[in-house]
């Protein structure tokens, strides 16, 4: 019930960041020069044709005759029809979900892991050698684009090596694992410098709050220490880091799909974009949208049940 | 009156202190800026000189880089591309700084219905992921540098003004504030005399990392042929260019990916550390 | 007494030295315990007094170098290892610190962090860590014990918090309790209570007490014994009574006569009684807005809350008037009002015959000039960016009174005036003292010669030896420029003895209000009694109560 009065709270500002994508992927459209009947019709299109795709798409009616048509639409689960693939882009999205889905769920698997353990190595002796090593790797991660290390390690693991597919999304659980291994594996290494530095901070930060000490004056071990009261007030600043690693993601996503020619939402992203389908563009960036808006929320809730403050 | 002397007189000289990752940092930076500048000069070859005779040649005394699929010298492109990426590094930081700064400092120093509307953006615009909406906004605009930076600008003052909101709130409340109130100073002396000086370290620290994120994403656009045209010397279209080579020719690719992990790293060492002098100015 | 000291006692420290790299931060002291005794140590800051208890509990960071012995019970400390530390500390000593909230884990259920000790220490189940812990909230004062378990930290008042905290460093019956400042943040009527609460379990349980404080008062109020300390070592100790009556040491002398209250200041003589009072506020009420989220939606309740509650006062010019109250008593609301730093609800605020409230443009800043303000925190006062010559040369020229050169000029001797040495008109305010920022603060108010002077609390952040100077030189410009003054404070003691009149402000109310020395020495409502109570004074300033700290004249 905590959690339902947090969720209450969050409501309006959950309806008017809706609102406000839903406007926002609506105007994305008429951004582009030009009129978009001509552009929906392509090059070739004859007068005639493109009368018939500004009546079929409703653009001869006014602007906000058209907003309601939209947010009709999508309240119906309609967001449009794809010109390239000839079908709703709903479906479309659902078909092509799942590798990223898969690949995110992967990237996730990979990224966490280390970077718990070099955030608690690197705070452990902050400006020690080890914090220092995991610093300056984390720094290279950074700066490193993401493609280019894909095209590299395919090139390296997948042509030289041949350990790994360099391309596809591959049949069945096992297959997909082998053939994601690369581009998960890339997008990981951009991500946990990210997540580490956050993490490490927090650790050292809290490490040094006065709680930990008044732990310490009651006879606490620092192996309990660290367990029972700096990880978890570390946890928080954390668990924001969740909307930032989902912003990552879908980036990360988009160019290594492309790289590494995965089925996903990415590769569908950029193709749409270079082949001006723009229902399709529209459509993915409404439900990247609402993927991030719900993973904030989840994280809002996640926060509500960790911490007390919030709850009441 | 001196006893205070223990906690105060050891901070003035750790305040301004570069570290040496920061030396180099510059270091880099200053090499890249002097290579884009001189590019024509340190270039053997015209950048954009097809050679059909001679494509896909390895690196060698001839082209250190080698040649790409139509026979350009790698190495002079990957200089007179530092122009291109350098370049796009500011042009792509400086409008939302400035643009953020100012929506920042209106909406943490007046409140009100300015600090309201800019919160309502702000928790509009963190819904979408940055880079959907960067790529969104220029593929529908079309294809083009220009456009890239247009959509930067449209989608990174966001973040700017957030964060010299946050500062401008904490120094609002400040006694010196509160002073320079009650000296009666005009607002607009408060804002840009007292407020924005004491806000504007953190906001140059994330502006030069942030300048990392708009190279590696003006390279990926490039790479996804959503920035930089071909056939412009630019890293990222260079690595897309070579992609379908890797096989027989992975120095097409190899050397603009390490010309932009050094640009970036440049930039990342410079901004860990303004970030890490900013921090040490708040807690001694 | 005389049977104690023949007792073994319970902690032996012996030329404790403690250093960080190259500095000496404690300088081979040497004081002991006895079982059953309360010793107080008395220093400023950078006497080396936290560091020193710290050391006695082995939480001294790594890079410390710390020599000596510390024995207790016989036992040397210093030399163990971190397990047998471990064994120790909230076992045998318990140790409880100057800020509660922060000291307590906020995710955490109070009854779990007061059971926590117990059940590692001890090696009793959870369930019975509870029930005792249970029993120990009720021991320390804090009602409904079984409910308070399930409590945050969040959810308990300062005062609280320090009480939950007591209770978890007692849950083993340790023989010796640390208190590092245990009341410096708490609200005086609640230190009083926390003083007698350590009082009570000295008692009651034989437990020995180390007292760190700033305060001599603090220290005089509850302690047999006291070790003065200053710059690392130790410049006396003995029996309370004997050190405050006969002190040694010139610094022990120079601590006792900066008591506040204890030394006559010269006040200016009464002006006399203006037909209008220069500044007059009459039913003044301002409210804030109590949001419940940082982020306010619509539909969210916005009750207000009444930060002053139709309040009237009046200033005259060349006076010296004073606000006491505790934390939220509205007292810096009052201030900022004055100021028109926020907006008040109702009523009036008239200075000089014109409606402060109305007052816009030109009108304004020249209200501006006629009154100024003086902030509580030395360093946050002070732009970090600017010299304090700049800082305090800015409103002349901004208003428009001189040039930058010769702004300049009368920023330097106002400096001088504020006994600044000349050299330091360039340095920035980190590169000072607390002491010296607030006359940098001082300065700067003075430039445009305001009639009134606001203090908010301007010595709360200082030693009480600087905290004597500035009152000194306060006083000093207040006769010199024919300045009124509202000083604000929690302590009533400063303002007892530097004010000719003063408010009790409580829950944004004026409760009592008279010339200083009637409120002082004869309280009419319950809450300024409770004040007056809760004033720690020293045993021999309270004999000279009557006569000394209640100036009746200027000499």
């Amino acid at each position: 019930m905590n959690l339902l009065s947090i969720l209450a709270r969050r409501l309006p500002q959950l309806v008017a960041v809706l609102a406000g994508i839903t406007i926002v992927t609506f105007l994305l459209l008429r951004l582009a020069p030009g009129d978009p009947a001509r552009l929906l019709a392509g090059d070739r299109a004859n007068a005639e044709t493109i009368a018939a795709i500004r009546q079929q798409y409703g653009l001869d009616l006014p602007l906000w005759r058209q907003f309601l048509v939209y947010v009709g639409n999508l309240v119906t689960g309609d967001i449009g029809r794809s010109l390239r693939f000839q079908q709703p882009v709903a479906d479309i999205i659902l078909r092509f979900m799942w590798p990223t889905l898969f690949l995110a769920g992967y990237v996730v698997c990979l990224a966490v892991p280390p970077t718990i353990v070099l955030a608690i190595v690197g705070a452990r002796r902050p400006g020690g050698l080890a914090d220092q090593v995991i610093r300056t790797f984390g720094m290279v991660g950074l700066a490193i684009p993401v493609f280019w290390l894909g095209i590299m390690m395919s090139r390296l693991f997948g042509v030289t090596l041949g350990w790994f597919p360099v391309s596809g999304y591959g049949v069945g659980f096992v297959g997909h694992l082998h053939h994601l291994f690369l581009p998960a594996l890339s997008t990981a290494i951009w991500m946990v410098p990210v997540l580490t530095q956050s993490l490490r901070a927090a650790l050292i930060d809290r490490a040094g709050a006065d709680f930990v000490t008044a732990a310490r004056a009651q006879g606490a071990s620092e192996r309990e220490i660290f367990w029972k009261t700096i990880l978890p007030n570390s946890v928080l600043p954390t668990l924001n880091l969740l909307g930032v690693m989902v912003a990552f993601l879908v980036g990360g996503t988009i160019i290594v799909e492309t790289v590494y020619a995965v089925p996903g939402l990415g590769s569908l992203m950029v193709a749409a974009l270079l082949g001006r389908d723009y229902y399709v563009v529209q459509g993915l960036t409404l439900v990247f949208a609402l993927a991030t808006v719900l993973v904030t929320l989840l994280v809002d809730l996640l926060t509500g049940l960790i911490d007390p403050r919030v709850r009441t | 009156m001196s006893n205070q002397g223990l906690t105060v007189s050891d901070t003035p000289l750790s305040r301004a202190r570069i570290t040496p990752s920061m030396v180099v940092a510059i270091a880099i930076l200053c090499a890249w800026l002097a290579v884009a500048i001189a590019a024509p000069l340190l270039a053997p070859y015209d950048p954009d000189a097809v050679d059909i005779m001679n494509m896909l040649a390895p690196p060698g005394a001839d082209h250190w880089f080698g040649t790409d699929q139509v026979g350009r010298d790698v190495f002079s492109r990957v200089l007179f591309a530092a122009r291109v990426d350098l370049f796009l590094c500011v042009i792509g930081v400086l409008p939302p700084l400035v643009i953020g700064t100012t929506v920042g400092l209106a909406s943490g120093y007046f409140g009100g219905l300015v600090d309201t509307l800019f919160m309502r953006v702000y928790d509009l615009f963190v819904a979408f992921p940055f880079f959907v909406l960067v790529l969104a906004i220029v593929g529908v605009l079309g294809p083009g540098l220009v456009n890239f930076v247009i959509a930067l600008a449209l989608v990174g003052w966001v973040s700017y003004a957030r964060l010299v909101r946050a500062e401008v709130l904490t120094i609002r409340e400040s006694e010196y504030v509160q002073a320079a109130q009650c000296l009666g100073y005009r607002p607009g002396v408060i804002v840009l005399r007292h407020v924005l000086p004491n806000a504007i370290g953190p906001v140059i620290a994330y502006a030069v990392s942030d300048a990392v994120l708009v190279m590696l994403a003006g390279a990926s656009f490039g790479f996804l042929g959503m920035g930089a045209q071909p056939p412009t010397a630019e890293w990222g279209v260079m690595i897309a260019d070579g992609q379908a080579f890797v096989q027989q020719a992975w120095w097409i690719c190899l050397f603009p990916g390490l010309a932009a992990v050094s640009l970036g790293l440049g930039f990342a060492f410079l901004g860990d550390g303004l970030g890490q002098m900013q921090r040490r100015q708040v807690t001694p | 007494m005389n049977a104690q000291a023949q007792t073994q006692p319970l902690l032996r420290v012996e030329n404790l030295a403690i250093s960080f790299a190259s500095i000496e931060a404690v300088k081979g002291i040497s004081f002991d315990l006895l079982p059953g005794e309360i010793l107080g140590i008395v220093g400023e800051s950078g006497s080396g007094k936290s560091i020193t208890c710290r050391a006695l509990m082995g939480l001294l960071p790594g890079t410390a170098k710390v020599g000596g012995s510390v024995r207790l019970d016989g036992g040397e400390l210093l030399t163990l290892s971190e397990a047998d530390w471990c064994a120790i500390r909230g076992r045998e000593m318990g140790m409880i610190f100057q800020n509660p909230a922060s000291h307590l884990d906020p995710l955490r259920r109070i009854g779990a962090q007061v059971a926590a000790p117990m059940v590692r220490h001890l090696g009793i189940s959870r369930g019975e860590g509870l029930r005792r812990a249970a029993s120990l909230l009720e021991a320390v004062g804090i009602r409904e014990p079984e409910k308070r378990l399930r409590s945050y930290p969040h959810e308990f008042s300062g005062g609280m918090k320090q009480r939950a905290m007591i209770a978890a460093a007692i849950g083993c019956s340790p023989k010796l309790l640390i208190a590092d400042e245990p009341t410096t943040a708490l609200d005086v009527t609640v230190q009083a209570r926390i003083l007698r609460l350590l009082k009570d379990l000295n008692r009651e349980r034989g437990l020995a007490v180390i007292l760190i404080s700033h305060d001599l008062g603090v220290v005089a109020d509850i302690c047999s014994r006291v070790v003065v300390m200053r710059g690392g070592e130790v410049v006396e100790q003995g029996p309370v009574a004997e050190v405050i009556d006969r002190p040694r040491h010139a610094y022990t002398r120079l601590l006792i006569d900066s008591q506040p209250g204890r030394k006559v200041l010269p006040q200016p003589k009464a002006a006399p009684e203006a037909a209008a009072p220069l500044l007059g506020v009459e039913r003044l009420s301002v409210s804030f807005p109590a949001r419940p989220g940082s982020i306010a939606g619509f539909g969210t309740r916005t009750a207000d809350v009444l930060a002053l509650d139709g309040v009237d006062i009046h200033v005259n010019a060349g006076e010296t008037v004073g606000i006491v109250g505790e934390s939220g008593s509205g007292k810096s609301t009052l201030a900022r009002a004055i100021v028109r730093q926020n907006r008040p609800k109702s009523g009036s605020l008239r200075f000089d015959g014109e409606d402060v409230l109305a007052l816009s443009g030109e009108a304004l800043t020249r209200f501006r000039r006629r009154v100024q303000m003086v902030f509580q925190n030395p360093y946050d006062s002070l732009n970090p960016r600017m010299t304090i010559a700049e800082a305090v040369a800015e409103p002349i020229w901004r208003h428009g009174l001189a040039d930058r050169r010769a702004a300049a000029k009368q920023a330097d001797e106002l400096l001088e005036m504020m006994e600044l040495p000349a050299h330091l008109r360039n340095r920035k305010p980190r590169q000072l003292s607390g002491g010296q920022c607030q006359r940098v603060g001082l300065a700067r108010a003075l430039a445009l010669k305001p009639q009134l002077l606001i203090a908010d609390e301007i010595t709360s952040a200082l030693d009480v030896t600087t905290q004597a100077q500035i009152l000194e030189l306060l006083m000093r410009l207040q006769r010199e420029r024919a300045l009124a003054l509202l000083y604000i404070s929690h302590d009533l003691s400063v303002v007892g003895s530097i004010c000719k009149r003063v408010y009790v402000f409580k829950a944004g109310q004026v409760v009592e209000t008279g010339p200083a020395r009637q409120v002082l020495s004869a309280p009419r409502h319950a809450y300024t009694q409770e004040l007056v109570g809760s004033l720690a004074h020293l045993p021999s300033a309270a004999t000279t109560h009557e006569t000394g700290a209640m100036p009746h004249h200027a000499p």
